[in-house]
């Protein structure tokens, strides 16, 4: 397998979609549940927690740049061959791949949860999910600039979602917020860590990086999308320890939902079911992201065409659904694929990233080395 | 598409015809099929026979009689040779040619051919007269404000109209040859230093690769050229208005032309170019922009206002405030069908009344357009088929999908409401998104002209917008539209355009 990845030049995107992109891959169905999550650990402090959270995965950022940077234009599947030999490597490359896959499965999973229990109680979780695996599985098909153009325009669609929040701000109290600070830091590090799982998507960026077109700028645009996500993802978390009595955030499993309830225009009441809706919008362009980056393993790591292996993960995914029945599986296989996700997100991109800055200075001294005598 | 033409056929096409007058004219008659209207006419002169054949339906008599026969008659002597029976003849289209089959093609276009007999070959001259109407306001793409002529049949009459509006030495006129049946006299036009060599390249390339037996008019080869024809979306626009296409022309599109079509195909055209009129450029910027606006929320309204009806009162009347449901639910009351249901018939019923007023003469569509808002309309209600506010938020969309000022993307965005319609009865706001999201792939996917189909908006370019999704004041459009890859980008210097003079400067 090639190491690096060279598409031609019409299948590049411009670097400032990644500021987009990198947003949208990250805010996910997450953020719905993302306050209480932090407030369980952190209580009235898991802004913080969550904005710390920002600033951790901003590092990350910066760290797979690092190691992407070391190579021309290689995605992760390339590096790992490169660092650690065809096996090892191949077998991580697997590992990914099932990572990607199984957050592809969690996204559309928890969405229909989601559908089921504020729209639908009775919608069959296979026809749901037939639609919108069958809707990735189309946009997928177009190929990567679609994948990136879908979440660029998911975005567009979306942003006024924030503006939503205004409206609960206004019976917000603030006294909630105070004694800012008296959380101890334990508490505060496992908030950083709940919000784990709504702060990932970014390592998407080691699989789209061949098809950037002006590399140089990718740290900076990508580094934009986090810092948008960091002040969105702080401020939803701020306005619902706000507006929620101390218990009744703490009970509330989708608060931005229970938020979208108040809102009331002439002509409309009860935002949430737009919102539900809408949603879909939020979703649909990371699960096609997903999507994309883990059959792409299957034209790099196996010897097999991408088209193939979206149809294979798709139907693998939709065949899976049949097998969650309760919540509370449900819940088991998202905190599964959290615990994998910070492993492979955050931990694991750090650490492969020293390895590689190693490798590369050896070797470089290596070959000054034998330059020299 | 299939080839139909075989191996033997090609063989016969270099064929030069026999030297003999008789023969000639029985050949003649045998190619052109034995047409009734095939006129032959020999003149007798120092010995010697001309023959003169020609398709009395398709030439000019008078030319004939004057410019040909009577030059022959007074001026032939024995001994000329064939450049010298050129010279005495008076027409401007000549040439020679010995070949059966070009000389055949010449006649249905309406030339004479012009045979001395023992010369090895003659002379066609073309006095062709075509039927062709004068010039006329544009129908479909009706306007009002702004110049209204409008392309006809005939190329030359388009040629010359898109010639005297870009009076332009670059201005390029390239011909095509059409593998078809029936010859198409296709013209490419593009400003040589403006367009994109790659746009018309593709033109160029997906034309003549093109083997049908018929392209009865540009919006045909529109429909063969472009990528997906499986799409509800046309992909390459057609306009009659000579201004659009000049317009585009110096924008660095590229335009196609075709004799007896009278629209001029051009791209390329991404998504919003459709709802573009040329009214939005000769109108102040704000009105225009105000109307740009109007018209895109009328198409999203449009779109949405039917399903979203459906979709809060089959699964979310929690939505709506209760004073408003209410009176919604006394509209309903006597309503037997779900609302899918009812939406579907009344839409239905639209769409008929619109397609039965199109077919029908004016003045009797007219009187269809009472008879269905008001009798068909009013009884509708009072019968308990449908709720008054259904017939409002029909008449809506209706209304909105009208403003569309391409013709075939308004009928492309009244259909690709039904779907949504029957999504939303199925699954509710869930249903609308699910056909929403579709939609948005699918207009990724597409593309114009090789050019991404949703191009402003994404790619992004920012410069752009003010083309095609907005519309900014003139000085700030000093930069070609980035979507067409332009040569030249400059329309004027941006600098001179924003200077600003000191108070009683």
């Amino acid at each position: 397998m090639k190491v690096d990845l060279h598409p031609r030049l019409g299948l590049l995107f411009n670097a400032y979609l990644l500021m987009f992109f990198i947003h949208k891959v990250q805010t996910g169905v997450g953020v719905v549940g993302l306050p209480r999550i932090v407030y369980l650990d952190s209580k009235h402090d898991a802004w913080i927690s969550v904005f710390l959270a920002g600033v951790i995965t901003g590092i990350v950022i910066w760290a797979m740049f690092i190691m992407l940077k070391q190579y021309d234009s290689a995605d992760l599947y390339g590096i790992q061959v490169d660092i650690y030999g065809r096996w090892i490597g191949n077998f991580l490359n697997i590992v990914y791949m099932i990572y990607l896959s199984a957050c592809f499965f969690t996204i559309f999973m928890n969405y229909i949860e989601i559908v089921q229990v504020w729209i639908f109680p009775n919608l069959p979780t296979w026809q749901l999910s037939l639609v919108l695996i069958a809707l990735s599985v189309y946009a997928v098909q177009g190929g990567v600039r679609i994948v990136i153009g879908f979440a660029f325009l998911g975005v567009l669609g979306t942003l006024w979602l924030g503006a939503i929040l205004i409206v609960p701000m206004k019976y917000a109290d603030t006294t909630h917020l105070f004694p800012i600070l008296n959380i101890d830091v334990k508490h505060l590090i496992k908030g950083i860590y709940g919000s784990s799982l709504s702060m990932m998507g970014f390592e998407l960026l080691m699989f789209f990086y061949p098809f950037i077109k002006d590399k140089k700028s990718t740290l900076l645009y990508a580094q934009i999308g986090n810092l948008y996500t960091t002040i969105l993802f702080t401020v939803v978390t701020l306005v619902s320890i706000m507006f929620f009595a101390e218990d009744s955030l703490a009970r509330t499993i989708w608060p931005v939902l229970s938020m979208f309830k108040i809102v009331r225009l002439p002509n409309l009441e009860r935002f949430e079911f737009i919102a539900v809706s809408f949603w879909m919008l939020i979703i649909l362009p990371n699960m096609s992201a997903y999507l994309w980056a883990a059959s792409k393993g299957f034209s790099r790591v196996i010897k097999m065409k991408q088209k193939h292996g979206i149809w294979i993960i798709g139907i693998l995914g939709w065949a899976l659904a049949f097998f969650v029945h309760t919540r509370s599986q449900m819940n088991t296989v998202t905190d599964y694929v959290a615990k994998m996700g910070f492993v492979l997100a955050f931990c694991y991109p750090v650490m492969l990233s020293a390895i590689v800055l190693m490798k590369k200075r050896f070797m470089r001294r290596k070959a000054a080395n034998a330059q020299g005598s | 598409m299939f080839k139909w033409r075989s191996d033997r056929k090609q063989a016969e096409e270099h064929k030069s015809h026999s030297l003999n007058v008789d023969e000639l004219k029985k050949q003649l008659e045998e190619e052109l099929a034995s047409c009734s209207d095939i006129s032959f006419r020999t003149i007798k002169k120092d010995g010697k026979k001309i023959l003169t054949s020609f398709l009395s339906s398709l030439i000019d008599k008078s030319s004939l009689d004057e410019f040909i026969l009577q030059s022959l008659q007074t001026n032939f002597t024995k001994n000329m040779t064939l450049e010298e029976v050129a010279q005495i003849l008076p027409i401007a289209q000549l040439s020679a040619s010995n070949q059966l089959k070009e000389i055949v093609e010449s006649i249905i276009e309406g030339s004479v051919y012009i045979y001395v007999e023992g010369e090895p070959c003659g002379l066609l001259a073309n006095v062709s007269k075509t039927a062709e109407r004068s010039l006329e306001k544009a129908e479909t793409e009706a306007l009002v404000y702004g110049p209204k002529i409008s392309f006809t049949e005939s190329l030359p009459i388009n040629v010359n109209i898109l010639r005297s509006n870009v009076k332009d030495a670059k201005l390029c006129f390239e011909d095509i040859e059409v593998s078809t049946r029936v010859k198409a006299r296709i013209k490419i036009v593009y400003i040589k230093d403006i367009a994109d060599p790659n746009n018309v390249e593709t033109f160029r390339q997906r034309i003549s690769n093109l083997k049908v037996d018929y392209i009865p008019d540009t919006t045909v080869l529109g429909q063969l050229i472009e990528n997906n024809s499986w799409s509800v979306f046309p992909q390459l626009m057609t306009t009659e208005l000579p201004d659009r296409i000049s317009i585009g022309l110096l924008s660095g599109k590229v335009a196609v032309l075709m004799d007896r079509s009278p629209a001029a195909l051009y791209g390329p055209t991404p998504f919003f170019t459709f709802f573009e009129s040329t009214e939005d450029i000769y109108m102040r910027w704000n009105m225009a922009f105000f109307l740009r606006m109007l018209r895109l929320t009328a198409i999203f309204l449009s779109v949405l206002l039917t399903p979203a009806y459906v979709s809060v009162l089959t699964y979310h009347y929690e939505v709506i405030p209760s004073p408003l449901l209410v009176s919604l639910g006394q509209s309903r009351a006597n309503v037997p069908f779900p609302p899918v249901f009812e939406a579907l018939l009344l839409e239905f019923i639209i769409e008929m009344l619109r397609e039965a007023g199109a077919r029908l003469p004016t003045k009797v569509g007219q009187t269809m357009g009472i008879v269905g808002g008001i009798v068909i309309g009013q009884a509708a209600v009072d019968a308990g088929f449908t709720s008054n506010i259904l017939i409002i938020i029909i008449a809506l969309s209706a209304l909105g999908s009208f403003t569309t000022p391409s013709y075939l993307m308004g009928t492309a965005i009244r259909i690709i409401r039904f779907p949504i319609i029957i999504m939303a009865g199925f699954w509710g706001g869930i249903g609308i998104m699910v056909a929403f999201c579709f939609f948005m792939i699918h207009l990724l996917k597409l593309d114009s002209l090789g050019r991404p189909y949703l191009s402003p908006a994404y790619p992004l370019r920012l410069s752009d917008l003010g083309y095609s999704m907005f519309r900014y004041p003139l000085e700030y459009l000093s930069k070609r539209p980035a979507t067409n890859q332009p040569k030249d980008n400059d329309r004027f210097p941006f600098k001179k355009a924003k200077e600003k003079k000191d108070v009683d400067e």
